[in-house]
């Protein structure tokens, strides 16, 4: 069993198409990375299986139900690419919030916030507001929260965008040990080199189409990085 | 691991509750209130005076009520008008601004969040009207004698209309600009209590006017009808009973109409 599936699946924003006959999945474990340039149809990917929004045609499951199922959601966890955070909460605050939401109480959401707090870095500014943060600790936040509850699987939208380069370390060691602990991911990323080393699954979106997909082992030819494996997909 | 659905809604409508007293708005609000609130303890400060109608003496409370009444309904406007205001926006903004999509991430229904937000807009309008109601009606009931009781089923009343007109603001906030929202509240509970306030003082209706008075959302003829002991002998038209059944129909609907509408919303 897939833990996200889309099988021939379609999108149209009135006469814009932003996906055309897009199938892929995830098995449990499993680590893929969502590849394509600008307006290819990646964060439109990320939305259907959320339920944010319906496919026009084809299916969509989110842990063997509809994504409009809210249980769907149950151990998904997300992090997008504009993280919009309430200015006037405190950052522990914002984890009490959605660990709340996201099944945890009592001593054991106490607990995992402080977990998460500690492992993201933020213990000095726990109890900072969230709107006086810099991108960098907002997009730990975003971190942080999307840790919380060790979900079953992490759907990732430009998950290193506004970090430093320890930032961008410390996302992709967080990223490989969900994987350690058995939890599937999803990366939506612009950065090859960040998904080449976290991901084991790579589909590359060129025009709403997928243009090429497979394990990264696969897909790439002989003495042939991922970049190049993804120029020569998105011309072809 | 599924959260208590309960629960989720508690912990929504609480943030949605902070959310909306994080709001500079909230203290405007506040300020109006307590300036309401002098105008009614000026308009109600006449208490001693010896009144004579026909030739005959009367007592104030027997010629009150008519006053008292209208500085109730004004009261009511205000509570109908500012929930009105406040949900224009407590659900599109966080749409707008996308700090919706990361607790609509969550396992958390879309009718829980649209209703916990319809929840948080309404009690910052409820507060405001209670007090407004409440001490109103101790004003008048310390000084020129009306009985107090009335003003319970008038509030709850006002609750009704208020949640009636946040959840179809709300509603209406999905599909239009913020300004064309608050306008449209405007026009549309003005216009409603006009209709309400003709058809209470006899006026033969026609048209739309007529069906808003038969089917449409009793907004201010349910709090002048709660009020009607204030104005005993003169009677007030209306079934007290069908025009609550009217007004538990209309919030229903309006509830059920906002969940329905926001399930259909595609989210950024």
């Amino acid at each position: 069993m897939l833990i996200l599936e889309l099988a021939a699946v379609s999108k149209h924003y009135g006469r814009r198409t932003a996906l055309e006959g897009v199938s892929l999945g995830i098995p449990p474990g499993a680590a893929l990375g969502l590849l394509g340039p600008n307006g290819a149809g990646k964060t439109t990917t990320l939305r259907l299986l959320l339920g944010f929004t319906r496919a026009t045609q084809g299916r969509v499951e989110l842990r063997g139900r509809s994504p409009l199922d809210p249980a769907s959601r149950a151990g998904v966890a997300y992090l997008p690419e504009r993280l919009a955070l309430p200015a006037r909460m405190s950052v522990r605050g914002f984890l009490h919030l959605h660990g709340t939401l996201a099944g945890l109480a009592g001593s054991e959401l106490a607990r995992e916030i402080d977990a998460v707090i500690e492992r993201t870095g933020l213990g000095s500014r726990a109890e900072d507001r969230l709107g006086g943060l810099s991108k960098g600790l907002a997009q730990r936040v975003g971190f942080a929260q999307a840790l919380l509850g060790e979900p079953a699987l992490l759907l990732l939208d430009e998950p290193t965008s506004g970090l430093d380069p320890l930032g961008v370390r410390d996302a992709r060691d967080w990223i490989l040990a969900a994987r350690a602990r058995g939890a599937s991911v999803l990366v939506s990323s612009h950065v090859l080199s960040e998904v080449e080393r976290t991901c084991d699954h790579v589909v590359i979106l060129n025009q709403g189409r997928v243009a090429a997909q497979g394990p990264l082992g696969q897909l790439l030819r002989p003495g042939e990085s991922l970049e190049d494996a993804f120029v020569r997909s998105v011309r072809a | 691991m599924t959260p208590n659905r309960t629960r989720v809604f508690a912990v929504l409508a609480r943030e949605a509750l902070s959310d909306a007293l994080r709001r500079r708005l909230v203290l405007a609000v506040a300020v109006a209130s307590l300036l309401s609130l002098q105008l009614v303890d000026s308009c109600t400060s006449c208490g001693s005076a010896t009144l004579v109608r026909d030739g005959q003496t009367v007592t104030l409370p027997e010629v009150a009520g008519f006053g008292a009444l209208a500085v109730m309904v004004a009261c009511a406007l205000w509570t109908l008008l500012l929930a009105g205001f406040l949900a224009s926006d407590h659900l599109a903004e966080p749409l707008q601004d996308g700090s919706a999509s990361l607790l609509l991430a969550r396992p958390v229904g879309r009718g829980h969040f649209a209703l916990a937000r319809l929840a948080g807009a309404l009690a910052i309008a409820l507060a405001s009207g209670a007090l407004l109601l409440f001490a109103t009606g101790a004003l008048l009931h310390a000084r020129q004698g009306l009985p107090w009781w009335p003003v319970l089923p008038a509030f709850a009343a006002c609750a009704a209309g208020a949640s009636t007109v946040g959840a179809l603001a709300m509603l209406a906030s999905l599909y239009l600009p913020r300004v064309a929202t608050v306008l449209l509240v405007m026009m549309g509970v003005t216009g409603v209590a006009a209709v309400n306030l003709a058809g209470l003082f006899g006026a033969e209706l026609g048209g739309l006017a007529a069906a808003i008075e038969r089917f449409g959302p009793p907004l201010v003829s349910s709090v002048a009808l709660a009020l009607r002991e204030w104005i005993a002998p003169t009677a007030v038209p209306g079934d007290p009973q069908l025009l609550a059944l009217r007004q538990i129909a209309w919030m229903l609907a309006s509830a059920a109409l906002l969940v329905h509408g926001f399930r259909r919303v595609e989210l950024e």
